[in-house]
């Protein structure tokens, strides 16, 4: 059984149909990065993974759950499915190290004080970053930021990440520094899904593409196959957009 | 000539203490009690039942678009012929917390509604609870945007309180009346209440700063 199924969802704002029948499966360990032109329901998709969009229609499981159910627990679930997201959304008047472990602490994970500060320098470090443990969100860059944010994510042990647009926001010579985050995730044998428009990551850390057009998976497959030879025109012209 | 004679004023002393205490306490009770109407009441307007946020509304606006000393005066007079007869030192602290409650009710859905939804939503994506994210993400910097106006709100419920000798409760502008009447120095009374009054305040806002030093410490900006 995959770590994420989605079958057949659709998800409308009002009158837009967003998604018209999405199908995916993701393994655990899998690197799966989404693209596809702004509009297509890339980041949409990402948000109905862990609830945060209720759907139409379908459903989608992770780890055998069923994520729109009445009955299932979102918040358990939540434990388990990391989400970082373009704007870093820190808690401002937190320190790094209680923007980290707010939720483990608050779930019972893990107790205040040493324990605490324990795990917020062991995520820390994954980033680079335990220098930083005591500074406020507002005295960071922007890739600090982000490097915390996936770190906060991290403290919650997922068993899968998700990532939107994490670099969208970035000034250019910051983004390098949040994707080498990433591929160490990646190495590491983190289920990740990333919504992303970084080709090059796309293309070299990712074990499965997929390009997203209408509302719909258009294209997946292996990286390089799809890079080198699109079978539709859209994703060839996708790609010779971005490059 | 005005001869100015404030002589007569020092063994009223004690009048002028208890009414100092008294305004303080006044104070106090319906700052706490106000803001606790205000959080209440301010979480009852993002309610999703009509009926609740019209309740909330028409509280806010009666109370706010009506002299505070009408609805002291319906609390101290009026009730009574309903079977509740308040004293008037109890008479004016529900007065006055009924009406810091409007106000606190307004500057607090102010506050709440400044904290952008993408905070709730990282605070849920952590497995939060409800009442977690809005403890701890969205209270705290909803407090710090909202601590300028009410503080303000706060001075001027203190200035406010004066509304309680109109139903005899003897805070400090009842105290001067009562000093006045025994002297007939209305000019020096009335100066030497001001200048209480203006201390009071200064005070109050000394404290508001290094409160708000204390309590809000992270940097804003990005």
């Amino acid at each position: 059984m995959a770590l994420v199924e989605i079958s057949n969802v659709h998800k409308s704002f009002g009158e837009v149909e967003v998604l018209r029948g999405i199908d995916l499966a993701v393994e655990k360990g899998e690197i799966v990065t989404i693209i596809g032109r702004s509009g297509s329901g890339k980041s949409t998709l990402l948000r109905c993974i862990n609830g945060l969009e209720q759907i139409n229609g379908g459903e989608i499981r992770v780890a055998g759950e069923q994520v729109h159910s009445r009955s299932t627990d979102l918040r358990k679930l939540r434990e388990h499915v990391g989400i970082v997201f373009q704007q870093f959304n820190l808690f401002p008047h937190m320190t790094v190290e209680r923007n980290i472990t707010l939720a483990p602490v608050l779930t019972g994970k893990i107790t205040k004080g040493a324990a605490a500060r324990e795990l917020a320098l062991k995520v820390l470090a994954q980033v680079g970053l335990e220098e930083k443990v005591d500074a406020y969100p507002g005295q960071l860059s922007g890739g600090q930021q982000q490097r915390v944010a996936i770190a906060r994510c991290l403290a919650m042990s997922p068993d899968l990440m998700l990532f939107d647009e994490v670099t969208s926001a970035l000034d250019p010579e910051l983004v390098g520094e949040v994707l080498k985050v990433m591929e160490d995730l990646a190495t590491q044998g983190m289920t990740m899904i990333l919504v992303t428009h970084e080709m090059n990551f796309a293309r070299n850390v990712a074990s499965k593409l997929v390009f997203m057009h209408a509302g719909m998976v258009h294209e997946e497959g292996r990286p390089a196959d799809l890079f080198a030879n699109p079978a539709t025109p859209e994703l060839a012209n996708f790609i010779s957009s971005v490059r | 000539m005005l001869q100015l004679n404030f002589n007569q004023l020092w063994r009223y002393q004690d009048e002028f203490l208890h009414g100092v205490s008294l305004t303080l306490m006044l104070t106090l009770v319906a700052t706490v009690a106000g803001l606790a109407i205000g959080l209440v009441c301010a979480t009852a307007a993002g309610s999703r039942f009509a009926a609740l946020r019209l309740l909330v509304r028409s509280y806010v606006e009666v109370i706010r678009n009506t002299p505070a000393l009408i609805q002291l005066f319906l609390i101290f007079f009026v009730l009574p012929y309903a079977g509740l007869r308040l004293p008037p030192v109890y008479a004016a602290a529900a007065a006055l917390s009924i009406y810091m409650g409007a106000y606190a009710t307004e500057i607090l859905r102010g506050g709440l509604a400044s904290i952008p939804r993408s905070q709730i939503e990282a605070g849920q994506c952590l497995g939060l609870t409800r009442w977690q994210v809005f403890r701890h993400v969205i209270l705290p910097p909803a407090l710090r945007n909202i601590y300028p106006s009410i503080t303000s709100q706060i001075v001027l419920l203190l200035l406010g309180t004066s509304l309680a000798s109109q139903v005899s409760a003897s805070e400090l502008f009842h105290a001067a009346a009562f000093v006045e009447s025994r002297t007939f120095r209305s000019f020096e009374v009335y100066a030497v209440v001001c200048a209480i009054y203006f201390t009071l305040v200064l005070a109050f806002r000394l404290a508001f700063v290094g409160i708000g030093r204390i309590a809000f410490r992270w940097p804003t900006g990005r």
